[in-house]
């Protein structure tokens, strides 16, 4: 720890750089992220897994960033020591929000972009925002050794795109303000149950030491740092900390609300006259019902959301009550996959059965959430592309031929009709090519009706849902249909209804199994019986009681499971 | 910590010994003892020959081939088995030291009616010679058509079997034929007509299967006319089971042509109960059906959760409270009779938890007729559990599925369930059985029990 402290000062203000990179999904930024920590020797060689950075169990599976990392190298050029604080961020659409977090902390980005592929949506939003920011921008063109890498075409069209030159140099400074007063923003956090919120931070302004006496602005609540240090990337401690750099610090905070994400850090003694700018808050696109399978979970299921509201900032919720569900949460996510994760790592993590409903989205009475949505795509899969949007009461604005090959599409259309799957079916009917960026653009008037389903007679929230009009009929039966099919026969009859009000436009029927018994105990050897009784209690357990009938977490997202069906 | 454990020790199902001879008769209509049970005074013997395995079969069985059909004294895999058996026997100690002699034996199978009779006389001396057999217990020896004459029977008979299980299955050539059945209908006749003519045995049981590939409603109403004729004192009516790795396994599924349908099967189970009910037959199992009185007594030995010897190849047993399965395969069943005459293999007792011995109960008592003793499992396994699995089954009674009864075991009315779930403590007042009803809540004893296993073990 010692010499790691020594080593850290010997380098220079002026040659400290925080980046981060921005890269579509898939462009290989984590992996140039794990290049980069085994060329500075961050990392030693066997310790290297891939994708380092990416430490939760489930960004490894799927391959994807989550929560934005850092993690801090040295480097040595021209006898001159550098340090590189790397802050690696998501790739996916409905992780933007975490991208614009790590931006804020930096000075510089580097824009990776396959050579094999070029420009995407999401990249030339993240550029944007880079360049809001004031961000030095270094374009990287990867995987050039691909046998379909274009480079040449790729760099015209980052000129053509960005407007940037393609052969830019390094410039950095690091501004010298360690007189000044201590200002230092959080950028992410996380509760760690031994040590209390840890908070990630960049220090703007002043310095900060061991032990010293701090001052969340926004909450006015004070600490002392027990623990200050830098990311490199595990965390490693040291004493001091300056301006220009990215660091944690521990200081047996209890509640998260005390130092928010966004919040500036002073000294309690010395206070800044003014915070920083903080991070805008996330808006989340996608709102579900969350209810545990077990009533009893509901309180450990309130604990457990607001440990990972504590790490992910864009997630929102609020108590909400059903006849048919019981108490559960509202939660409001960015995107599809995020709901996808948040319901995982509950279960995972924290050990909950829950039931998810459909997602759905905010409406106000008789009017729905509208948003415009700009799809980039090469040229061959316009026409798939415009069907889509067609079929998605989509209404077409304009489209620009970015490059030769490249086009861009954009399209108003009902937030209602882009939760489902409708970044599945974009990359589905492009082959992968095309992607896409959107943006809410407030609410818009609309003929809707709210169709309602009962199972058994019992009405059933949770399966309520919004369509327009013309499309009540045709949704009722096959969400009935679709229904019929997901929940498992009971021991009695069970009639499922779709109605608006008391009219009932769509009925189907579960027919009452009629038989499962097993018949014979050979030898009285009973374990095996048991064995087969004790799955069948453990499926019954996965299931949601409404009223009398088991439904399972499947049938709560019937209605996606229909767009899905109608469309492919 | 060691006050409150008080209470609980004076649950613990700590029983005075009973007595040397257990009234069988008697038994059949009390409830249940709680668990664990008294030492074993019940013994399955596993006989694995068959000349060739049935269709549906997936059971650890020992295929002879056509080579001898009434089994031959002098087949070393006979010979050497049943070497291997004795030495099993004779190696197992005794669960209790005194004055537990054996009431019932059963010879299962396998075919067991392919063993000389002098094999079956060795292994019966060596129980007797270890365990004892009391004054007049039940020997069962399951057989099938065609591997047996009526010298053979009687010499059976001779050695004290006094209660025979005869494999028919079905009485439709072609239904034999396409289970892969060993036999045709000349034989059933024949064996029939030997078992229920043989001199020394008033008890005989008849199997059959229903829900065969290509089975008729017409098919089983002859076969359940032909088995009413024959009149056994007993009768099994087994639900056909497609089993993985079975022949049927690979070329059929359940529910689908030619199997018969689920409603289909279904109804031939409401066909047996009404027709045998009628014939005067009491269904006081699942799948077992008897004239009064006439119940296996080994049989509901499992139902009671009781404990059990078992000997041979892949048998279960059940002693002190641990329930072990042997080795299915000829070597590993040898090598583990070598381990176990090593003194490096015994029947530890075993610590089952609480919810697992509750499953036990609930999954073995509600395929009888007799149910559920509420009062004993309230002693067992506290009130709380009691009432939940109560409260779970109320609405199933109130559709008929579940019946709740009196001390007498005569049907109360849904409301008893109701007003004794209303006051506190109140279970056991009125409703001191359930069971599930016969035929439609037996048919769904699967939901129903896994349905109870969900709330002892949430």
């Amino acid at each position: 720890m010692a010499t790691a402290t020594a080593s850290r000062l010997a380098v220079p203000i002026s040659n400290i750089r925080n980046f981060s990179i921005i890269a579509h999904i898939d462009h290989g930024k984590s992996t140039l992220a794990d290049k980069l920590l085994e060329l500075t020797g961050t990392v030693q060689k066997r310790e290297m897994k891939e994708q380092f950075l990416d430490n939760m169990d489930l960004e490894r599976e799927r391959g994807i960033t989550i929560k934005l990392q850092a993690a801090r190298m040295r480097y040595i050029m021209n006898n001159e020591p550098y340090c590189l604080n790397l802050i690696d961020t998501p790739g996916h659409v409905d992780f933007s929000y975490e991208v614009s977090r790590s931006l804020a902390a930096c000075e510089g980005a580097l824009l990776v972009v396959d050579a094999s592929q070029g420009v995407e949506a999401q990249t030339l939003a993240n550029v944007y925002l880079a360049l809001e920011n004031d961000l030095e921008i270094i374009p990287v063109l990867n995987k050039i050794d691909l046998p379909g890498a274009e480079p040449d075409r790729v760099a015209q069209e980052i000129e053509e795109i960005i407007g940037m030159d393609c052969s830019n140099a390094i410039r950095c400074s690091a501004k010298d303000t360690a007189k000044s007063p201590l200002r230092a923003l959080i950028f992410d956090s996380y509760y760690d149950p031994y040590r209390g919120v840890i908070v990630y931070f960049r220090v703007v302004d002043g310095t900060i030491k061991k032990g010293e006496k701090i001052c969340f602005m926004a909450s006015g609540k004070e600490y002392v740092a027990d623990e200050i240090g830098v990311l490199s990337p595990t965390q490693m401690q040291v004493s001091e900390l300056y301006a220009g750099e990215v660091g944690y610090l521990s200081a047996s905070i209890r509640s998260v609300a005390d130092a928010r994400v966004g919040d500036t850090i002073t000294h309690a003694s010395k206070k800044a006259e003014c915070a920083l700018p903080g991070y805008s808050e996330a808006t989340p696109m996608v709102f579900c019902g969350l209810f545990p399978i077990d009533a009893d979970q509901f309180e450990e299921l309130r604990e457990a959301l607001e440990k990972l509201q504590l790490n992910d900032a864009a997630l929102k919720f609020e108590p909400e009550s059903s006849s048919a569900m019981g108490f559960g949460f509202r939660c409001g996510f960015l995107g599809l996959l995020h709901m996808e994760i948040v319901q995982e790592r509950l279960e995972r993590e924290y050990n909950l059965n829950l039931i998810i409903t459909a997602p759905s989205v905010v409406y106000h009475v008789n009017l729905a959430d509208g948003e415009t949505i700009e799809m980039l795509t090469p040229k061959e899969y316009i026409g798939p592309i415009m069907e889509l949007g067609q079929e998605r009461r989509g209404e077409f604005k304009e489209m620009n031929f970015i490059t030769e090959n490249r086009a861009s599409v954009v399209y108003e259309l009902p937030l209602a009709e882009m939760v489902g799957d409708f970044f599945d079916q974009l990359k589905s009917r492009s082959k992968g090519y095309a992607s896409m960026e959107y943006s809410l653009i407030g609410y818009r008037e609309s003929n809707l009706v709210k169709l309602d389903i009962q199972i058994n007679g019992d009405p059933v929230e949770a399966l309520s849902t919004i369509v327009h009009r013309d499309k009540a009929y045709s949704v009722g039966r096959a969400l009935t249909q679709k229904l019929k099919e997901l929940i498992p026969r009971q021991m009695f009859r069970v009639p499922i209804q779709a109605c608006i009000g008391a009219k009932v436009i769509a009925s189907e029927a579960l027919s009452a199994i009629r038989k499962d018994v097993l018949s014979k105990c050979y030898g009285g050897d009973i374990s095996r019986k048991k064995k087969l009784l004790k799955k069948q209690a453990e499926g019954k357990k996965r299931m949601k009681a409404i009223g009398r009938v088991d439904v399972p977490q499947e049938a709560f997202m019937a209605v996606l499971k229909l767009e899905k069906e109608s469309s492919t | 910590m060691l006050r409150s454990a008080f209470p609980l020790v004076s649950h613990l199902p700590i029983r005075p010994r009973p007595p040397p001879v257990r009234p069988y008769a008697a038994s059949a209509a009390n409830p249940p003892p709680p668990p664990p049970p008294p030492p074993p005074a019940s013994a399955y013997v596993h006989l694995p020959f068959c000349r060739k395995r049935c269709h549906y079969c997936d059971f650890p069985i020992v295929a002879l081939g056509t080579s001898s059909p009434h089994g031959d004294g002098d087949d070393p895999r006979i010979t050497d088995y049943i070497r291997l058996l004795l030495r099993e026997v004779a190696a197992t100690p005794p669960v209790s030291d005194d004055g537990f002699p054996l009431e019932t034996v059963f010879f299962g199978g396998g075919t067991p009616s392919l063993v000389p009779p002098s094999l079956v006389a060795a292994v019966l001396d060596a129980l007797r010679a270890r365990f004892g057999l009391s004054a007049s217990p039940e020997i069962s020896i399951e057989m099938d058509p065609g591997t047996f004459d009526a010298a053979k029977l009687r010499e059976l008979v001779g050695l004290g079997v006094n209660r025979v299980s005869l494999g028919v299955q079905a009485f439709q050539d072609d239904l034999l034929r396409s289970c892969g059945r060993a036999h045709g209908l000349r034989e059933v006749h024949e064996a029939v007509g030997m078992v229920s003519s043989c001199e020394g045995l008033q008890n005989w049981s008849m199997d059959l299967i229903s829900s065969l590939p290509n089975q008729t409603e017409e098919m089983w109403e002859e076969s359940l006319r032909c088995t009413v004729e024959a009149n056994p004192t007993h009768m099994s009516v087994y639900d056909l089971q497609i089993e993985q790795g079975t022949k049927f396994g690979q070329l059929y599924t359940p529910g689908v042509y030619p199997l018969p349908s689920e409603t289909d099967s279904a109804n031939f189970y409401k066909i047996a109960s009404k027709r045998l009910c009628e014939a005067g037959y009491n269904h006081y199992e699942i799948s077992s059906y008897c004239k009064t009185g006439y119940e296996c007594k080994h049989n509901v030995t499992y139902w009671q959760n009781r404990s059990f010897y078992a000997f041979g190849l892949g048998s279960a047993s059940y002693i002190n409270g641990v329930r072990f399965s042997r080795p299915r395969r000829m070597k590993e069943y040898a090598d583990w009779v070598q381990r176990l005459e090593n003194g490096a293999w015994s029947h530890v007792s075993g610590n089952a938890g609480m919810k697992d011995m509750a499953m036990d109960v609930v999954m073995l008592s509600l395929r009888t007729a007799w149910g559920l003793d509420l009062r004993s499992f309230n002693k067992s396994f506290g009130r709380s559990l009691t009432e939940s699995l109560c409260n779970t089954f109320r609405p199933f009674v109130e559709t008929g599925l579940v019946i709740a009864m009196d001390m007498e075991r005569r049907a109360l009315h849904p409301s008893d369930l109701e007003l004794d779930l209303q006051h506190e403590g109140g279970i056991g007042s009125r409703v001191a059985f359930i069971r599930l009803s016969d035929p439609d809540g037996f048919l769904l004893s699967n939901e129903l029990i896994s349905l109870a296993f969900s709330i002892i073990s949430p």
